[in-house]
């Protein structure tokens, strides 16, 4: 009656037992230790984090095939497995980030919230079927939701929250009812097989498009790209960082992995629609996220309008709808997630000590702290695209994905934009360089931990943008998952 | 006409018209009993529809306590229970003629859909389908991946709900 | 859906039948109440109207025909109209999926006792069960009455919580009978019935079923020396007797179903050979469970609000979740 389980379907969903095995020995933890002893809590999210991620890496790699597996749930792939990785690695580095921070830190029900949304994020990026694949999107927004709006007391971060809630729920419904579309004209629920019956019915093309545009609206919520941005720098802003840090890479990556999952296998019968409808979102969110981004006197608010830019870079990969496409909007998160874990993790640490967010109060800090200011000099020049960082091979890739498929004045338009984001992120590198500060004796020092987590991203950074190999083949293998 | 297409239209009116009294109503309690009557027309479908069980759950958790909540809601958050002056602001009509607009649409595109029209094939099943339901939701090849994340997020927002509405100490 | 005329006509008496006797069974419950009670009090009750008081339910009746009907300035017209409705409509139709008898030869027609037979009739008690609560939350807002206001939010706060212990003590009969048909679950306590099988589930089942009906230990909404008498405090005449009505309507509804459940339903001696056994064995059920409530209301004293929402979530549910898993598990071990 029941089919049986292979070896194959447990090692496909590993990296989701671990984490779920994870959430519930924090939650125990939480209940049994009392209350002056939670620190340990972060610390067991963080090692629970690094042992799902070695597990992931050697024993849930997929074969050179991609199997569906747990009656065509889910897709166990080279792009869900790169995807998972970087998810968990976000989410290991969000924790680090909260590990000084006391209004969270002792409570068992964040880190319980957060990883749980990772295990949304993992199942975003393995799902190949649309009831699947809208639980695990709401698996991960939900606990975001409340993270965003988890400092109670705080009025902003409850904005935050709130507003995240609103928008996210909103689209949610949009989205879903593009699923139901989908649904009802292809009579199953399983991406592929969409994409089958569509190529065998008669369709019309204008009502897919319709649907597309609907699932559009719900991933480019949650990839934050325009017109559905406006939550973005609001939320950003209130949210508390090492949230704000996890939005902008981890949520945003599984955004863009869906995305391009549903848009190529789903919809590749009305593509040329979906790119014209895509390219029109990426010129938005390019030129709109950097012209605004200009004007930012708030760090987080600058990186949020930054990180609507990057959203529309990262569309020109899929755009693409090519193996090479597909290969650098990968690549691009891979760096993406890195860089600005990097970013925020500056912004945390310095906020922690100065309490502001404000890039006026970011005067003096090479002198301040040399080592943090390296971090934000070259995270910032990632984010801007200077070789030999990994931004810039990441930019590289997608305006050639762009460029092949014959999107060549997308590509004049992100290079162009390229150029407008330079500014402002240099602008942010001249306070912190040049402009004398108040408190340049006062040294400002960065706890172990999140040392530690700096220096491994800026080391990962670095070496996307030299040795690019062995990262391309990830991209590549990924992208092949899906042709 | 057969009696049960007579059967169907009054009901789809009635949960049409119930669905646009909850959206135009000024007092919140009437546009929540309006919601109630909107849902069980739901359900009445779903019963001429031969889905029985899919009847009495719509019944059960939207009726019996999505609906429940909301009346609570309302009726503990708000003081008096004067009706709201003005429901709509000024984008109303903007949005009225989208809804339209995006329903003629879709109407147009559908009726150009051979399968539209088409008369579905009934189900033919030896078996109960409550029990095929139940062995789909937990078959490993069937649905039960996502019967468990539902149960994890379900969870997860659970404890949201109890991080967001606890109440602070000192407060 | 082709619908002969022969079954409407069918369905039209079986309704008829249903309704009178639960409007009959609505009357004479009271009078067992008065008398049950007064005999535990050593009172002699009503016994004058009729013989041994037989007639006092009617002359009740006819008292609250008569009297005024008041309407609070400040109600909800509406709402506080349609409330005692709403009141009393669950309770009629929840009785159409319990049975009372096996099949009977009538006119040449096999005619089913009982309404009707739907695979999913458990989920369609709880469904009726959980819409019944919107009579009483409706009628303590509309009232514009602070003590009927507070009477209706703790009623539907009592009985969605006690609806959890309600479902999952549902669970155990269809876990043992495999199926939701309730024919089918009388049919599997041919031999045994599950009260012996399932003893924890049947007292969850039967304390959470007194709290559904908001009966005495749990009589919180009504609580009259706190709420004067809670949700139907500003309802007189024939309004407040549909309140009256819907209670005990839903007093005998639940303890059909309780009979059903884990007392075997219809089934007794010789129900096989004479079906009409089958309706008097389950009013023989049904008047000990109401008995029993009676029994109840008259030996324990009620508790306090906090004490029984605790009791509701930290004993009973988590007893009644324990009980579901332990009995899927033995099913399941011993393939039963």
């Amino acid at each position: 009656m029941f089919g049986s389980i292979t070896t194959d379907m447990v090692l496909a969903i590993l990296p989701e037992i671990a984490l779920l095995v994870l959430i519930a020995v924090v939650f125990v933890t939480d209940l049994v230790v009392d209350e002056k002893r939670r620190g340990i809590l972060a610390w067991t999210s963080i090692i629970g984090l690094l042992i799902t991620m070695l597990l992931t890496a050697f024993f849930a790699q997929p074969g050179a095939e991609a199997e569906t597996l747990w009656g065509g749930m889910l897709r166990h792939d080279w792009l869900a497995y790169v995807s998972k990785l970087i998810f968990l690695f976000g989410a290991l580095i969000t924790t680090v980030f909260t590990l000084n921070w006391d209004s969270v830190r002792f409570k068992g029900e964040f880190y319980v919230l957060l990883l749980t949304s990772t295990l949304g994020m993992t199942l975003m990026g393995a799902s190949a079927d649309l009831i699947m694949l809208f639980l695990s999107i709401e698996t991960t927004s939900i606990p975001l939701y409340v993270l965003a709006g988890f400092l109670t007391d705080d009025d902003r971060s409850t904005e935050a929250g709130f507003k995240y809630l609103l928008f996210g729920a909103m689209t949610t419904a949009v989205m879903l009812y593009g699923f139901s579309l989908l649904y009802g004209f292809a009579g199953s629920t399983g991406l592929y097989e969409i994409s089958a019956a569509i190529g065998a019915g008669q369709i019309p093309a204008a009502a897919l498009a319709g649907a597309a545009v609907l699932v559009l609206v719900g991933f480019g919520f949650k990839v934050a790209m325009a017109p559905l941005h406006f939550w973005a720098p609001d939320v950003y802003e209130g949210a508390p960082t090492p949230i704000t840090a996890f939005l902008s890479t981890a949520s945003k990556a599984a955004g863009f992995v869906v995305l391009t999952r549903v848009m190529i296998a789903a919809f590749s019968s009305v593509q040329a629609e979906w790119q014209l409808m895509l390219a029109i979102a990426a010129v938005i969110s390019m030129t709109l996220g950097n012209l605004v981004a200009l004007s930012q006197t708030n760090i987080k608010r600058l990186l949020a309008y930054s990180s609507i830019a990057h959203a529309g870079y990262a569309l020109l990969g899929v755009i693409a709808a090519s193996e090479l496409g597909a290969a650098s909007v990968v690549y691009y998160f891979l760096v993406y997630v890195v860089t600005n874990m990097a970013a925020f993790g500056v912004v945390i640490v310095v906020s922690r000590v100065i309490g502001s967010d404000e890039i006026a109060d970011y005067a003096g800090l090479s002198r301040r702290s040399p080592g943090l200011a390296l971090v934000m000099l070259l995270a910032f020049l990632s984010l801007a695209g200077i070789p030999p960082l990994g931004g810039f091979i990441a930019k590289v890739l997608v305006f050639a994905a762009a460029v092949q498929a014959e999107f060549v004045w997308l590509a004049v338009i992100g290079v162009l934009n390229a150029i407008i984001g330079l500014y402002y992120y240099l602008i942010v590198l001249k306070v912190v360089y040049l402009t004398p500060g108040k408190d340049e004796q006062k040294a400002l020092p960065t706890p172990r931990p999140q040392a530690v987590a700096l220096v491994v991203s800026i080391v990962l950074l670095l070496l996307m943008g030299t040795v690019f190999a062995p990262w391309y083949q990830w991209a590549l293998n990924s992208a092949s998952a899906l042709f | 006409m057969t009696p049960i297409q007579l059967v169907f239209l009054f009901v789809a009116f009635a949960t049409l018209w119930a669905a646009f009294m909850v959206v135009t109503r000024n007092n919140l309690v009437h546009a929540a009993l309006f919601l109630v009557i909107a849902l069980f027309g739901v359900a009445v479908l779903f019963v001429m529809l031969e889905a029985g069980f899919l009847a009495v759950i719509q019944v059960l958790v939207y009726i019996g306590a999505i609906a429940i909540l909301m009346i609570f809601a309302v009726m503990l958050t708000r003081g008096d229970v004067d009706d709201i002056p003005d429901i709509t602001n000024r984008y109303a009509g903007w949005v009225g003629l989208v809804a339209v607009l995006f329903f003629s649409s879709l109407v147009i595109l559908m009726a150009q859909w051979p399968s539209f029209t088409a008369l579905a094939k009934p189900i033919l099943s030896s078996r109960d389908t409550i029990v095929e339901l139940g062995t789909a939701l937990v078959s490993p090849n069937g649905y039960v991946i996502p019967f468990e994340v539902a149960s994890v997020m379900l969870l997860a927002a659970l404890i949201g709900a109890l991080v967001v509405a606890r109440p602070r100490k000192g407060k | 859906m082709q619908i002969e005329t022969a079954l409407l006509i069918e369905w039209v008496v079986k309704s008829t039948i249903l309704i009178f006797a639960l409007l009959t069974g609505f009357a004479y419950t009271t009078f067992y109440e008065r008398r049950l009670l007064a005999l535990i009090q050593v009172r002699i009750g009503p016994n004058r109207t009729g013989p041994f008081g037989f007639l006092q339910p009617a002359a009740d009746g006819l008292k609250l025909i008569f009297k005024e009907e008041l309407i609070p300035a400040n109600a909800y017209k509406f709402v506080f109209i349609l409330a005692p409705i709403l009141t009393v409509i669950p309770a009629l139709i929840i009785m159409a999926v319990v049975p009372w008898g096996g099949a009977i030869e009538l006119f040449g027609r096999q005619i089913a006792l009982g309404l009707t037979d739907i695979n999913v009739a458990i989920l369609y008690l709880l469904s009726v069960a959980s819409i019944s609560v919107y009579g009483i939350v409706l009628a303590g807002w509309s009232s514009d009455n602070k003590y009927a206001m507070m009477g209706g939010l703790r009623s539907s706060a009592q009985m969605l919580s006690y609806e959890l212990s309600l479902g999952l003590a549902f669970v155990v009969p269809i876990l043992l009978a495999g199926s939701m048909s309730l024919n089918q679950i009388i049919e599997a306590q041919r031999g045994v019935w599950f009260i012996f099988y399932q003893p924890i589930a049947a007292l969850v089942f039967y304390i959470a079923m007194l709290a559904e009906v908001n009966r005495a230990p749990f009589d919180m909404p009504e609580a009259e020396q706190e709420l004067t008498a809670g949700y139907h405090t500003e309802y007189s005449g024939m309004k407040f007797s549909l309140f009256f009505m819907g209670e005990y309507m839903k007093m005998i509804a639940v303890s059909a179903i309780f009979a059903t459940l884990f007392l075997g339903g219809y089934r007794g001696p010789f129900v096989d050979t004479y079906p009409l056994l089958g309706p008097l064995y389950l009013f023989l059920k049904v008047f000990l469970s109401l008995g029993l409530m009676i029994w109840i209301r008259a030996t324990l004293p009620r508790l306090r609000y906090d004490r029984l929402m605790a009791f509701g979530w930290k004993i009973l549910l988590p007893l009644s979740i324990l009980n579901v898993f332990v009995t899927a598990v033995i099913i399941v071990v011993f393939g039963l």
